[in-house]
């Protein structure tokens, strides 16, 4: 894709739709001052997300995106917001050269990605995926088939986590 | 005649070298034995000495030894001994001198602490002077010519605690430094232009012995830088300044080193390297005149002078500027013979001025007086000495001064003027100190007795010495032998009697105003200083040439010697201190960026992400 | 189409990527790091559709990065539970015991 001729297309509206929710979500978080605001904005980037995976025909990731994120991991950071106490409002002393330099770092960033996108040259060996009718099913297939071990791993991985999770955050036994 | 001792003869220095060795080893416990100890060492020097002069004196054959020191590339540097017939001479000087100021000193420094160490210094001075006199090349030379120096340092300021000793023994070796530069660059020069490199004596008399192998302009700047060296040493003008402020050593060792012996060397390099001057006739007129110059500036200095050993230590360089004047003049032989002279009477002259200080525990002639009804022995020898010195006949000054006046009559009459004007000089300040010192009243009142067996022993030695050894080369026909003998030509006869003639009256007529003025006081001895002051102080200033040094030299070199050192200080220190300053600043910042805040950790990763992932995408555009 | 894809989720990179590093509260910095982990599996997706090798992988692994992300996130919660326990405030710049 190169030059400023857009070809609009229905895909290319969703997706642009979906970009500024997200976009003004992650802007909205860093900026804000309560906290909770700032969940509720994270919340909408996931969600705009979702709605990401959906336009990319990845149906079942869009689903388990809303589900996890959207649902358990903001109720989670929720959660982190009550039980650390923090004040309502988020008084920041002001560290100018730290944050002045971290922004410049990250712009850079952005700019080494951005330029390698737009120089690379990505040529599709084949045509663009054919999901099928039924994401899940197809998901489900190569998962238990091929990809059998890391999904095993991940299981075990998910039951250490919240046992571990559970013994940090036990209050003392008085 | 079989050279039996003569292969021996490198044994000679080894004998006080031993002493020495022993002596700084063991001196701590041996007040004693270590007198014995460097008599032993001197007296070893001198019988081996002894021997081979005598077989010498037989009419023996050069002889030689060498061995390869250092080998560098295709060049082998060589050290080894000659014993020619003017090496073994002077070999016996030098042992004999050192002996009795071995034994004169056993009396003098008796009281002294460090009296070993002391006797340790004069066996490693005996050790490099007999060294030097036996080099076969310029450089094994140039090696003693320094250790000699170095010696002298270390005597002069034997009483360091005293701070005129240690700059005096500064000074000395500072200014004979200057001289040794010279003698340095000759060496290269030498090194330079001499076929294969060869340094030695022999190669030096081949090679300039033909004319033309060597320009002559360098010839000339070989033999003026040769000069400057023996300047230095032996203290001619303008390197004179040292000799006079060595006086502040033990007077023993100014009877060995600065009499007899060291000063010597000077003239001794000079006759070594003869060859070198003869192939130059401006080379020998700088000596020459020098020389004659050196003479009569200091007789008339000694003249005005109240420190008995200063007026002995002008005399000496006055005496050394008579024997380069004769060598300037061509003649080796004369110039060797007044060395060989002016050692036994002067080192007399010294020993005996020690004796006095020794008794009346002042050095200023004006406190001293009638010392001779107390310190018979001591009285006597001064005036054979002091008769030796003033030329006069039958005693050996005579002969040898003559040798010299006879030359500088034949070959430059002007310089017979000068001669004789220093003859008159020399007579007439020997008389003034004479008589000041042992004629009259006793001045100090205190009983000023004569000095011990050990101290006037040597001096009569020295006395016997003074008289007899003018006859070996004596211009009556075919009674001259040292002439022939040391140099292969006699020196020069004709015109001896007229010579021989003005010398004689003008030492009288010296011996004769001293008497007028300082005995009988007809005249007044306040007349020159009444009338012209100003050539009083003028001589007793000694022309002001130190003041004229020291505000020439010392004051600018010390400047330059300051602003070095504030560049030094600051410039390159500052420099140093910048980069140890850099270094700590450096480790102080990086230690800011521990702070352990896991921001800053991430936010220098993210930097040094983004820095390396530049560099690397970055190099297609450069 | 995938270039616009990469660079939205670049952008939500960078942006992730500055909230983690400035800011104070530990809470807000994990709900950038999830921003982050976002856009990678956006990303992963992206390529899955549009990429030099289509297949389904991409999906399959972003699955799995939803997993760790929603473990991580439940663990890190918890330390910073216990870390208000221990001190009273969770802000990041007061955790500096690394420093030696």
């Amino acid at each position: 894709m190169g030059g400023f001729y857009i070809n609009w297309s229905g895909e290319l509206a969703a997706f642009f739709a979906f970009a500024v929710v997200m976009i003004v979500g992650a802007v909205l978080m860093l900026t804000l001052t309560k906290v909770v605001h700032m969940v509720v904005s994270l919340a909408a980037v996931f969600l705009g997300l979702g709605g990401m995976f959906v336009v990319l025909e990845a149906e079942f990731v869009a689903f388990v995106q809303v589900l996890i994120y959207a649902g358990a991991v903001t109720i989670l950071m929720i959660f982190g917001i009550m039980m650390t106490h923090h004040q309502a409002v988020q008084h920041e002393p002001a560290r100018p050269v730290h944050e002045i330099v971290s922004a410049v770092a990250a712009i850079l960033l952005f700019g080494i990605l951005f330029y390698a996108i737009r120089t690379t040259e990505f040529e599709p060996s084949a045509p663009p995926l054919q999901a099928g009718v039924d994401n899940a099913m197809e998901i489900g297939k190569q998962l238990y088939t091929q990809h059998v071990i890391p999904f095993e791993l991940v299981s075990v991985l998910l039951t250490v986590a919240f046992i571990g999770a559970i013994v940090i955050a036990k209050k003392e036994a008085e | 005649m079989a050279t039996v001792y003569s292969q021996y003869a490198w044994l000679v220095p080894v004998f006080p070298l031993a002493a020495f060795l022993i002596l700084t080893a063991f001196g701590r416990g041996m007040k004693q034995a270590g007198a014995i100890v460097a008599a032993l060492g001197s007296f070893g020097a001198l019988a081996l000495s002894a021997l081979v002069l005598i077989e010498h004196l037989g009419g023996a054959d050069e002889y030689n030894d060498s061995f390869n020191w250092i080998e560098i590339g295709g060049y082998a540097l060589t050290a080894g001994f000659d014993v020619t017939n003017l090496t073994a001479l002077m070999m016996v000087v030098v042992s004999l001198v050192a002996f009795l100021v071995n034994v004169y000193s056993i009396g003098y420094m008796k009281d002294d602490e460090r009296i070993t160490v002391f006797f340790g210094y004069v066996a490693l001075f005996t050790f490099s002077m007999l060294g030097l006199v036996l080099a076969d090349n310029l450089l094994t030379l140039y090696i003693f010519w320094e250790l000699v120096g170095v010696c002298s340092f270390l005597l002069i300021g034997f009483w360091y605690q005293k701070p005129e000793a240690k700059a005096a023994a500064k000074k000395a070796f500072i200014v004979t430094r200057i001289g040794d530069v010279g003698l340095l660059i000759a060496l290269l020069l030498l090194f330079w232009y001499m076929p294969d490199h060869d340094l030695s004596f022999a190669a030096i008399e081949n090679v300039f012995g033909q004319t033309g192998l060597i320009t002559e302009g360098i010839t000339t700047l070989i033999a003026i830088l040769i000069f400057v060296g023996a300047v230095g040493k032996s203290g001619q003008f303008p390197l004179h300044v040292w000799l006079p402020d060595a006086m502040e050593g033990p007077t023993p060792i100014s009877a060995l080193i600065h009499a007899a012996t060291m000063v010597a060397a000077g003239v001794f390099l000079v006759a070594r390297t003869f060859p070198i001057f003869e192939a130059s006739q401006a080379a020998l007129d700088t000596v020459a005149w020098v020389g004659a110059f050196t003479a009569i500036f200091a007789a008339s200095i000694a003249l005005a002078q109240n420190d008995i050993k200063r007026i002995l230590a002008y005399s000496t360089v006055s005496q050394l500027g008579y024997m380069m004047m004769a060598i300037g003049l061509g003649s080796v032989t004369a110039g060797m013979f007044h060395l060989f002279t002016h050692a036994f009477f002067k080192a007399l002259l010294f020993l005996g001025a020690g004796s006095v200080i020794h008794a009346v525990h002042t050095q200023n002639i004006h406190e001293m007086g009638g010392l001779g009804r107390t310190m018979k022995t001591t009285a006597w020898t001064f005036a054979v000495g002091a008769l030796a010195l003033a030329g006069i006949p039958p005693l050996s000054g005579f002969w040898s001064k003559d040798a010299i006046l006879a030359e500088a009559l034949h070959a430059n009459p002007a310089l017979f003027v000068v001669g004789i004007a220093a003859a008159l000089l020399t007579a007439f300040y020997m008389s003034r100190l004479f008589f000041l010192v042992f004629a009259g009243n006793p001045k100090s009142g205190g009983e000023a007795h004569e000095s011990p067996a050990s101290m006037t022993a040597p001096l009569v030695v020295l006395a016997v010495l003074a008289v007899v050894s003018g006859f070996v080369e004596m211009p009556f026909g075919g009674t001259g032998w040292l002439g022939e003998w040391l140099t292969g030509h006699a020196a020069e006869h004709e015109g001896t009697a007229l010579v021989m003639l003005i010398s004689t009256a003008v030492g009288l007529l010296g011996i004769y105003l001293g008497w007028l003025i300082y005995v009988k006081g007809a005249i007044s001895r306040d007349v020159v200083t009444s009338r012209a002051p100003w050539l009083t102080r003028l001589l007793e200033r000694k022309y002001y040439i130190d003041e004229i040094y020291h505000a020439v030299f010392t004051v600018s070199l010390r400047a330059i010697g300051r602003a070095f050192d504030a560049f030094d200080r600051h410039v390159v220190g500052g420099a140093v201190r910048l980069a140890g300053g850099a270094a700590v600043w450096t480790g102080r910042a990086a230690t800011r960026m521990q702070s352990g805040q896991l921001q800053s950790y991430g936010l220098y990763v993210v930097i040094g992400l983004v820095i390396l992932v530049a560099a690397i995408a970055g190099r297609r555009f450069w | 189409m995938l270039s616009s894809y990469l660079t939205m989720a670049a952008i939500l990179f960078c942006i992730g990527l500055y909230g983690a590093l400035s800011k104070r509260n530990a809470v807000i910095v994990l709900m950038s790091v999830e921003l982050m982990l976002n856009a990678v599996n956006l990303n992963l997706v992206a390529f899955s559709k549009y990429g030099v090798v289509p297949s389904l992988a991409g999906q399959i692994f972003s699955l799995f990065t939803i997993s760790v992300a929603a473990a991580e996130v439940a663990v890190g919660v918890a330390i910073l539970i216990a870390l208000f326990r221990a001190r009273g405030a969770v802000n990041v710049d007061e955790f500096n015991e690394m420093r030696r």
